[in-house]
């Protein structure tokens, strides 16, 4: 029989229709299709393809079969007649490299209603298998949607690739968080460097102090100096303490290292922030009360929200959820960029979390600028942005949602142009669900 | 003599205090964590340095120093920042028009120096008539500009905004730039910092140290923070475009370019408020060492 497996060897639009069916002969009892229409196999099709000698002769279809076979005593008077007699001779016939809308067009204008036959692909006359017309149509109805469908490929394809922009994404961030960070660190440094340099110098400064003090101390102890020598001493030293700029630094000095001791702290405290933020735990299932994802978001993105933002925290009394916490993080770190960015000036942003019938709900409000109706679908699409190019990439939100979608939850946003953007997060608390490990997703 | 006056503002009290420490002598130091207050001191006071934080709550130190350059033209501004982002070091060359950028953490010898070297050179700018009211001369010889970008809509708007009134050279790799140079005396330089695959960040640095009057202009794609730092300490750019940039903004620079070209030329004392730090990396210092070098004896066989 003719099954078809050979790869598609012209290039054909109508290859990817074909339905590598077993044909039967016209030799055949007609009482052989009972089964043969019942069989799993067969169950799709409305007709079969009837074929002599590698050529197509004819279909039967299930209609005219069950017309036939379903009259009374049909199976004794019919049942061993061969096929050939009930088959239309006339069947719906494609050749495999036609164009598909020729091929549309003929079986198109030559089809009967009700729809009660399948067509026969051939190749140079033989039969290659069964093509559904409502495929067919399908796929001259996608071809005249060939726009539309390209975008939506490409859509599909941008989402798939965005597992991968997740971590470029990460590193990205991280780059400007870095940056960021930089600054909060080198500004401490930069005067706890200095005082200690100050401190180093001036140190040097008194020890020689002490050195002439204790020469002075050493003569008036000694019979054997002269009184010249004690006056010379004394002259040296009163000098020394006359030097108004060391006796002022010096009065400085104490207040200059409890600065540097505060600045060391803050770094100390900086560079924890930073760590426990960056800690790449994506596959880590930490079980984390999201107040101190909030935290840490807020500690790490205070750069941008310094002397711009003003913060408003309602955090209530949460249980610890399972998840991944430097995916939080990152979540409420792009929220509240956002917001930044939203404002033009001053702004405020609210910052609310509670508890409610097992699930943790957080809502992260701005009076920034808002988001226009038309663009609150899309803000959630990867690359949606309305920033300048190079300034945003469009993927925070996008990452946003997939994270919390990751975690089970869901992600809302309300906005009003002029008056603000408020965007709900529900994360469920009894999650057994395990968290999908991003970057172990991309690397795969 | 009295003390010059030195002010400086950073939104960390901690680091005023500390710096302070370094100016203990020789300076009357003024401070504040206000930049309003230290744009009223600037009004108020003759202050030679001002040394100023980038990142302020309620104003940028790029900001405030365009403010104390209309304020106090006369006054030496300087950055010392602990955030290079891009935008705040092009705000810094193109509004602040800063003496240097200095960065967080310091090293107190080298603030010591550059705030002893911009203290003279304010003093010496205070005895003299400020630009604002000096009319400008336009005579000497004609201005000639040199263009080093391969960019041909760079030469065109170079052509077709000063051509009337400036010798036009467009150079097309270094070698021909350095003949050019080694002719004669330029006035302006319009550069990317990349012409074809050379970095010509070395040959930016050593013009102006051949000529202090040469004002140079920077139209690039190109974006570093830390080389765009490089180019303010050490050739003195006193404009940075980022590319593409329209025609009227390469235009109004040029003017005024060509204006602050006329107004050094005929007061040799502000040449210095231009001077240039010594090349830092190595590799840019045998470049420019060669190519001063080589200039020289071009220079020489041209005058023979
Ligand atoms: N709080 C908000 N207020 C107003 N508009 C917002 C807010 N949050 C998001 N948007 C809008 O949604 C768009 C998409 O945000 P998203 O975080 O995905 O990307 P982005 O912020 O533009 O780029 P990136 O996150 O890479 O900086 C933004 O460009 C902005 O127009
Ligand atoms: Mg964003």
């Amino acid at each position: 029989m003719n099954a078809m497996n050979e790869a598609n060897p012209v290039g054909s639009e109508i290859f990817s229709l074909i339905n590598a069916i077993d044909a039967v002969s016209p030799d055949s009892p007609l009482e052989e299709l009972a089964e043969l229409f019942a069989s799993p196999e067969y169950a799709n099709l409305l007709s079969l393809p009837v074929v002599e000698n590698g050529r197509p002769v004819g279909v039967i279809s299930r209609y005219r079969f069950m017309d036939i076979y379903l009259k009374r005593y049909a199976r004794e008077l019919y049942g061993k007649r061969p096929i050939r007699n009930f088959i239309n001779d006339k069947p719906l016939l494609v050749e495999l490299d036609q164009p598909l809308s020729e091929a549309a067009q003929h079986v198109a204008a030559n089809m009967k209603f009700p729809l009660t036959e399948d067509f026969i692909v051939t190749r140079r006359g033989r039969y290659l298998g069964v093509g559904f017309v409502m495929d067919l149509l399908k796929v001259m109805e996608q071809k005249m949607r060939a726009n539309t469908d390209e975008l939506e490929k490409a859509y599909t394809q941008l989402k798939s690739s965005q597992m991968a922009l997740v971590q470029s994404e990460k590193m990205a961030s991280l780059g400007q968080m870095v940056a960021g960070v930089a600054h909060e660190i080198n500004t401490p440094l930069g005067y706890v460097q200095n005082n200690v340099a100050i401190g180093q110098e001036l140190f040097l400064q008194i020890q020689s102090m002490m050195a002439e003090y204790e020469a002075l101390v050493d003569k008036l102890l000694n019979d054997q100096a002269s009184e010249e020598q004690v006056a010379v001493q004394m002259q040296l030293v009163a000098e020394m303490r006359n030097d108004v700029n060391t006796q002022e630094m010096l009065g400085e000095m104490h207040g200059l290292m409890s600065d540097s001791l505060y600045g060391i702290d803050q770094i100390s405290e900086l560079v924890l922030n930073l760590k426990n933020f960056s800690r790449m735990d994506a596959a880590a299932n930490d079980s984390m009360n999201v107040n101190d994802c909030i935290e840490s978001a807020l500690n790490i993105g205070r750069n941008v929200l310094k002397n711009k933002v003003e913060v408003v925290k309602e955090l209530g009394v949460l249980p610890k959820i399972s998840c991944a916490p430097s995916q939080l993080n990152q979540v409420f770190l792009n929220l509240f960029t956002n917001a930044a960015q939203a404002m033009e000036a001053q702004g405020m942003l609210t910052i609310r979390s509670w508890y409610a019938e097992g699930s943790v709900y957080i809502s992260v409000e701005d009076n920034g600028k808002g988001i226009p109706q038309e663009n609150l679908t899309r803000i959630f699409d990867p690359f949606f942005t309305t920033k300048p190019v190079g300034e945003g990439t469009g993927l925070g939100l996008a990452i946003t949602h997939q994270i919390i979608h990751q975690h089970g939850g869901e992600i809302r946003v309300e906005s009003q142009v002029g008056e603000g953007t408020r965007f709900s997060i529900k994360l469920p608390a009894t999650s057994s669900e395990t968290v999908q490990p991003i970057l172990k997703a991309v690397a795969a | 003599m009295s003390k010059p006056t030195l002010l400086l503002i950073d939104d960390e009290e901690r680091i005023l205090r500390s710096l302070r420490m370094l100016f203990f002598v020789g300076y009357n130091v003024r401070m504040t964590i206000d930049p309003y207050e230290a744009i009223r001191i600037l009004r108020e006071e003759r202050v030679h340095v001002i040394v100023s934080d980038q990142r302020m709550p309620v104003m940028q130190g790029s900001e405030l120093l365009r403010i104390a350059r209309e304020t106090s033209p006369a006054t030496m501004r300087i950055l010392l920042t602990g955030y290079s982002d891009l935008d705040a070091s092009i705000a810094s060359v193109n509004e602040g028009e800063v003496f240097r950028y200095l960065m967080k953490p310091w090293n107190g010898d080298e603030v010591k120096k550059v705030v002893a070297e911009a203290a003279s050179i304010a003093e010496a700018s205070f005895a003299v008539r400020t630009h604002s009211d000096m009319a400008v001369e336009l005579t000497g010889a004609k201005p000639r500009v040199l263009i080093m970008d391969h960019d041909e809509s760079t030469a065109i708007t170079v052509h077709e905004t000063l051509g009337d009134r400036c010798d036009i050279i467009w150079a097309s790799d270094a070698q021909h730039a350095m003949e050019e140079l080694a002719k004669q005396d330029i006035s302006v330089v319009v550069s990317d910092l990349m012409l074809g695959a050379t970095n010509v960040g070395y040959i930016l640095k050593t013009i102006k140290q051949l000529n202090p009057q040469t004002q140079c202009i920077v139209v690039t794609s190109f974006s570093d923070t830390s080389r765009l730092i490089e180019l303010i300490n050490q050739a003195q750019i006193t404009r940075f475009l980022p590319k593409p940039v329209s025609k009227g903004i390469l235009a109004r620079n040029l003017e005024s370019m060509l204006e602050r070209f006329h107004i050094v030329r005929a007061q040799p004392v502000l040449q210095k408020r231009q001077a240039v730090a010594p090349i830092s990396d190595p590799q840019e210092q045998v470049q420019a060492g060669n190519f001063l070098g080589m200039l020289g004896r071009l220079r020489a066989r041209i005058n023979a």
